[in-house]
């Protein structure tokens, strides 16, 4: 509740409901308040989230690391030999011409036909060596040795799964639906819908790099309060409108707001106990602690070099990434929910590696290892970890076979995931695919079991969280993973 | 058998519970049959009444009441009392079998084991209920499938409003007195920002409020109401729900709605002017192409369904358009039937399909329009019939991969709502539509553009261009003659006037030809002339390489003047066509390139405009119950509907179904008239009352949502007029008219309406986002959050600064710049951002913040300090609520 603004409970308005939201932080009034309104809630129990988990949680904060295009999974966690041995060959022509049998390819919706997203008959053979690491033994390829020190923190979900088989699948891993069904809001939405802030000076949901048009909205019917806050790694101007204009600035603007805030308070004379005015006195007072807030986050000159090497802050080829870890750290450390970093962002996405894949993802492995390296171990050795889970994914993986002569193509049946801290079990491998890595075929897991884990680490049950009017189905609520968790 | 009517007996004796003999069991039965209430009845309606209640009685069994539950369906009762290992109930719902299961796979999950234990120890307990138990409403009662018959108004004073005569008779019988009348300000501010989107100007402001008149309200209520800027505010209202959106897709290629559809959104903005009937716009917006086929400034209309254009996949086209149909103009969510039967109305999953089969056979493309002979540079994107034949399956499932091609379904409607037979007439289009290049403008518009570019030719005085272009001039006219020929031969009634109108066509169609080639060999000549000025140039700078390849060049284009000169004489009849429209490419064969060109038929389906009467049929319960229903909701704040996109049983009741009623006859009565009812509204004393809560404790105690319309609601500004007030409060809004969308990188500098800029899936404006500006894809209802990134670009945002100097200047010029904060620039200050004087105490308070700035910045400009204070008033709360 606002300071002073005070009436009594029982001359409350039904509308304090959005005062209610405010406690909220940065959610504001949006769509609980939307729907109460509706008159929706009459007559059942349904109820907007006050904010509370549904039951104890195991983990308070989410670091979101998607990497755009499609990781190939046969050259970063799930080794298949096999695909060694035989390539060259035609599919059909080894002893698993059975994993290109209709029926199971009947799973892959394309909406978008075009050149990619294609059989690709003859296997291209591994691009790069696997090692097994730390003590669980779990193999790992050569292009990712910082992630692989750490191993141990880590669970690697090997039979991930999708419908969409071109990058429409980008959208379908943040949402749970493939992009002709009707669009449902993001797992990073939903947390920021369900869990109350943990901080009131910085915004609980934000979104890192560039997005591309067809996933750029998280709240959908949640409300655009519910969407990621975009934000630059940037002192100088992190955030839309967040940069006072340079001649009204500091103490000159703290007046400003001093002043808006006193002849907001006078307007109780003629409209008093409004509750959307002492909303909006609040929303002042906390952009004002927002401004101030933000840029301090990303500025790093508090940091110590030691922990900026960790990261890589010092190598050019991972800089930006490495920028942008560290920043959500910090931003971890301040209590924000969900901190969604989307790596190779724009187009198709930057991993989509339809040829060349072994300089493709030589690069771009470089570009974000170090840094996902130096952020757990610093996330680790803060005590962080227990409390923030790390998610490494991708929306497909890439073909078994060769596209062109040194390319693979996009592969909704099967790709890995990995995820660590906040309650799951590291040093796990779950899930496995055939001898190709063509399809996930031990504990497979539709995207929203992603989601499901998550939310259910962060004390949150979906099915409590669904709202009048919009039916979800079974599958988009997914299922936690409960062999990852410790 | 026996074991039913046992149960029966039972359930007779709970029900009665007067029994001697059941007082001990009354005891129980009370506290089974909270568990019935509380426990199992809600799990049932969840879970289980959709099929087996009153909407649906799968089995013939239906579960609303226990004694129905006893009763039982087709396979005999559905518990037997005490035992719920016998009871079919616990043993459908406990199916280890997935097949035989209930809820059936795909249509809800298994019941938990701890409802079915539940569930069996209500059974066991001997399936107690209460005695009083009324069985579902049959969902044909519902009110809002009710006939619309005009209510009789309830008994008032003379002179009172009808509006109030309901509404103050509600308000009466709950014994809650109304809020008064708000100030005139307050009016004044309502006034001009509900029914034109932008505030008085000072002049206008000064002028209405000393106006004594006694009709000074009404007054400004016509006067507003016949603003052109009228059509600006309520078209944007329209384009949320009727899902405006402008082009998107990937880069430059085109995915998403269609280009140009900036006519839509025009033709929206005159119709509201010219107060266009609500049911002729829906018509217009469903069947133009069948009604008015000729008339191009109603073909604008069906953007409403060119919008819904997809390049890949039909059906999440043809879903969107049937989805939003049927959520925009009759308040029902068929969308809910897509994949099964709908679970709270009675429209079936084959009714959803009907639907579509209205908009099957449609296409996109887009028009020529005069002055504009290329469709990239401008055309209007509407719909015609491409598809006769097509065939409409219902979907198992709701998957498009699996169409029951046993059954094609014709286009019709839900029985519940089939007042009337549907009867679909093929339309014969005239030869223009079909023949659009017939269109006189389409040649005039080549010919102007050629005269034009010999005459730039003339002026320029280059001999080579003037050829050039003359002989380009002179092929348009002899295609203009051909094709004109042709249609003469074409139109040709008798069989002796065609057989010689065929000779003049064939003559005018060789030349055509010769005209066409003798463009080309003029071409061919340039190119000699250019390559021989270049090998002229090589050869002075001895450039060798050059020189060899440029005559090498030099040799190919003359022998191409020898190839075209010997053309010119060749015999063809083959000639360039004029377009007069462009089919809108689709890729729904999935072959990587664009599919086969569709021809434009000469006949049109007619479903469409079967399905637009029916629609628009005054007999229809919903289309004006709806259309009152938003009217009244973005007047007031709040519809009396609160669903308004689903007056279907699962959606709100009506808080006045009568005053409903009367404004939707109302509606009807007066030629669909929306004029009409803006005014009615908007003299209503429910429309003028205070929102503010003072003096209402005993209101708000009795009626603390204000469902009874005691006071008034008071609104947070949509997006849209929060950016135009901004600018009009600095007399910098550009009100015109129309035009094409204003692309995201002119919208900083641009001055035009917020209803002009881009508004599509990918390209909004960052300003009006904040403010939840409507989504792209479905918007029946702004939001109207409160969250701090608005106060940030309220304080931030670079055009809040701008017009914040330009109204300080503004003022200081005319009120006179003496000191940095004197009485009149004050007084003139809040007059000007809202309305109304400041009060001692908020100009105290100005006072004070100019003293610390001044202390804190000694020698800060007195205009900057100004402008301070007209930046705080506009971050001032009430400048962007509706007081």
């Amino acid at each position: 509740m606002p300071r002073d603004v005070t009436m009594p409970a029982a001359q409350l308005p039904r509308r304090r409901q959005f005062l209610a939201d405010l406690g909220l932080g940065f959610t504001g009034l949006a769509a609980a308040a939307m729907l109460h309104r509706d008159g929706r809630a009459a007559g059942n129990s349904w109820a907007p989230p006050n904010g509370q988990p549904h039951f104890a949680p195991k983990a308070k904060s989410v670091i979101w690391l998607f990497m755009n295009g499609g990781v190939s999974h046969l050259e970063s966690f799930d080794p298949k030999p096999m695909v060694t041995k035989y390539a060259g060959k035609s599919i059909a022509d080894t002893p698993y011409a059975e994993v290109q049998n209709p029926e199971k390819l009947a799973l892959e919706r394309a909406p978008v036909p075009d050149a990619n997203g294609l059989q690709r008959n003859t296997l291209f053979p591994l691009q790069v060596g696997f090692r097994k690491h730390g003590e669980s033994g779990i193999e790992v390829s050569d292009w990712f040795p910082h992630t692989a020190t750490n191993i141990d923190k880590l669970a690697v979900v090997r039979s991930m799964w999708t419908t969409d088989s071109n990058h429409g699948a980008q959208t379908q891993f943040h949402t749970g639906r493939h992009m002709l069904d009707p669009v449902q809001p993001t797992l990073g939405g939903w947390v920021h819908y369900g869990l109350g802030s943990l901080n009131d000076n910085l915004p609980q949901f934000i979104s890192i790099g560039t997005r591309e048009y067809w996933n750029r909205k998280d709240g959908h019917y949640l409300g655009p309060a519910h969407d990621a806050v975009p934000l630059r790694i940037d002192p100088a101007n992190p955030l839309d409108f967040g940069r006072p204009q340079a001649a009204f600035a500091g103490d000159s603007q703290r007046i400003g707001f001093d002043l808006v805030e006193s002849l907001n308070r006078l307007t109780d004379a003629e409209y008093p106990s409004d509750p959307a005015t002492a909303a909006r006195i609040d929303s002042y007072e906390l952009a004002y602690r927002m401004q101030l807030s933000v840029p301090e986050v990303v500025n790093f000159a508090d940091e110590t070099d030691e922990t900026k090497r960790l990261y890589g802050l010092d190598q050019p080829h991972c800089k930006e990434f490495a920028e942008q870890l560290l920043a959500a750290r910090r931003f971890v450390e301040r209590g924000v929910r969900f901190i969604q970093i989307q790596h190779g962002g724009g187009g198709a996405g930057a991993w989509d590696a339809h040829g060349g894949l072994k300089a493709n993802h030589e690069t771009l492995a470089r570009a974000v290892d170090q840094p996902i390296g130096g952020l757990l171990t610093d996330l680790d050795r803060r005590g962080l970890l227990d409390e923030t889970i790390v998610i490494f994914a991708t929306e497909f993986g890439r073909t078994p076979g060769t596209q062109g002569s040194d390319g693979r193509d996009h592969h909704p049946f099967a790709f890995s995931v990995w995820m660590a801290g906040g309650g799951i079990k590291g040093g796990t491998v779950h899930g496995a695919t055939d001898e190709l890595g063509f399809h996930a075929v031990e504990d497979r897991h539709y995207v929203t079991d992603i989601h499901a884990t998550i939310l259910h680490q962060l004390g949150l049950d979906s099915h409590r969280l669904e709202v009048p009017g919009r039916k979800r189905l079974a599958i988009d609520h997914g299922t936690p993973i409960r062999a990852i968790l410790s | 058998m026996m074991r039913a009517a046992a149960t029966l007996l039972l359930l007779a004796t709970v029900a009665t519970c007067g029994s001697p003999t059941a007082v001990a069991d009354d005891v129980a039965s009370t506290i089974d049959a909270t568990l019935y209430l509380e426990k199992v009845k809600p799990l049932l309606a969840r879970r289980c009444l959709a099929c087996h209640g009153g909407l649906a009685q799968e089995a013939g069994l239906r579960l609303d009441t226990a004694a129905l539950i006893a009763a039982g369906g087709d396979s005999g009762p559905a518990v037997i009392a005490g035992v719920h290992a016998e009871s079919l109930l616990i043993a459908r719902v406990a199916d280890p079998e997935p097949a035989s299961r209930m809820p059936p796979e795909g249509e809800g999950e298994p019941l938990t084991a701890d409802e079915i234990a539940m569930l069996a120890s209500w059974i066991d307990a001997g399936c107690s209920a209460p005695a009083d138990e009324e069985p579902e409403a049959d969902p044909r009662d519902h009110w809002a499938f009710q006939p619309r018959v005009r209510p009789e108004l309830p008994a008032a004073d003379e002179g009172t409003h009808p509006i109030d005569a309901f509404v103050n008779t509600r308000l009466a019988a709950a014994g809650i007195a109304p809020q008064p009348e708000a100030p005139r300000h307050v009016l004044v501010r309502r006034l001009f920002l509900d029914l034109v989107g932008v505030p008085p100007t000072a002049d206008e402001l000064q002028a209405i409020m000393s106006d004594h008149s006694s009709d000074w309200y009404e007054q400004l209520v016509d006067t507003l109401l016949a603003d052109p800027r009228h059509g600006q505010r309520w078209a944007r209202h329209w384009m949320d729900i009727w899902r405006y959106s402008d082009w998107w897709g990937l880069g430059d290629q085109l995915r998403n709605s269609q280009k140009h559809m900036w006519h839509f959104r025009d033709w929206i903005v005159e119709s509201l002017n010219a107060d266009l009937g609500y049911d002729e716009m829906l018509r217009l917006m469903l069947a133009a192409d069948e009604l008015h086929p000729r008339d191009l400034d109603r073909l604008r209309a069906t953007g409403f369904l060119a919008r819904n254009w997809f390049l890949f996949n039909r059906t999440p086209w043809m879903d969107d358009t049937v989805e939003h149909v049927g959520k925009a103009f009759l308040g029902l969510t068929t969308n809910c039937a897509k994949c099964h039967d709908h679970k709270y109305d009675p429209i079936g999953q084959a009714d959803y399909y009907r639907l579509r089969a209205f908009f099957e056979p449609l296409h996109v493309r887009l028009d020529v329009v005069p002055g504009a002979a290329d469709v990239a540079v401008d055309g209007i994107p509407r719909v015609f019939d491409a598809l006769l034949e097509e065939p409409t399956y219902r979907f198992v499932r709701g998957n498009d991969s699996q169409p029951d091609t046993s059954q094609p379904l014709s286009p019709g409607v839900p029985a519940l709502l089939a007042f009337d037979a549907i009867d679909v007439e093929p339309v014969a289009l005239p030869k223009d539509a079909f023949e659009p290049a017939r269109r006189p403008w389409v040649i005039e518009t080549h010919l102007a553009r050629q005269r034009a570019a010999v005459e730039q030719a003339t002026t320029a005085g280059d001999a080579e261009r003037i050829a050039l272009a003359t002989a380009e001039l002179t092929a348009v006219e002899r295609r203009a003659e051909a094709m004109q020929a042709a249609w003469a031969q074409a139109d040709a009634a008798a069989e002796a006037d065609r057989a010689s109108l065929e000779e003049a066509a064939a003559v005018a169609a060789r030349a055509a030809v010769r005209a066409e080639r003798e463009v080309g060999r003029l071409k061919a000549w340039a190119a000699v002339a250019a390559f021989s000025g270049k090998l002229a140039e090589a050869a002075a700078s001895q450039d060798a390489a050059a020189v060899a390849e440029l005559e090498k060049q030099l040799t190919a284009a003359r022998e191409k003047v020898e190839q075209a000169t010997a053309a010119v004489e060749e015999p063809g009849e083959s000639f360039t066509r004029f377009v007069g429209a462009a089919w809108t490419p689709t890729r729904f064969h999935h072959s990587g390139s664009d599919d086969p060109t569709l021809p434009f038929p000469e006949i049109s389906s007619g479903r469409r405009t079967a399905l637009a009467h029916w629609i628009t049929d005054p007999r229809h319960p919903l289309t004006s119950r709806v259309a009152a229903n938003h009217l009244w909701g973005r007047h007031l704040g709040e519809p009396l509907v609160a669903t308004v996109f689903d007056f279907g049983r699962n959606g709100a009741a009506p808080t006045h179904p009568e005053l409903l009623d009367w404004l939707a006859a109302e509606l009807v009565d007066s030629g669909w008239s929306m004029k009409h009812l803006h005014r009615l509204i908007v003299t209503s004393a429910a429309y003028k009352r205070s929102s503010s809560l003072a003096g209402a404790d005993a209101a708000i105690a009795a009626d603390p949502d204000n469902r009874l319309l005691w006071r008034r609601t008071p609104q947070r500004l949509e997006a849209q007029v929060i950016r135009d007030c901004l600018l009009a409060t600095a007399g910098q809004l550009d009100a015109s008219l129309g035009g094409p969308s204003i692309p995201a990188g002119e919208q900083t500098a641009s001055r035009r309406r917020s209803l002009y800029f881009w508004h599509s899936d990918i390209s909004r404006n960052a300003f009006l986002t904040t403010f939840d500006d409507a989504g792209v894809k479905e918007c029946y209802r702004r939001e109207q959050s409160i969250v701090p990134q608005q106060a940030l670009a309220l304080a931030n945002g670079s055009l809040i600064h701008e017009m914040a100097a330009a109204v300080a200047d503004g003022i200081a010029s005319t009120a006179g710049p003496a000191t940095a904060l004197s009485e009149p620039f004050v007084t003139a200050a809040f007059e000007r951002v809202l309305l109304r004087p400041p009060s001692p105490e908020e100009r105290s308070h100005c006072q004070q913040a100019v003293d610390a700035w001044q202390a804190a910045e000694p020698g800060v400009a007195a205009d900057t300090l100004r402008a301070r204070i007209v930046w705080a008033l506009f971050n001032h709360n009430d400048f962007v609520t509706l007081r």
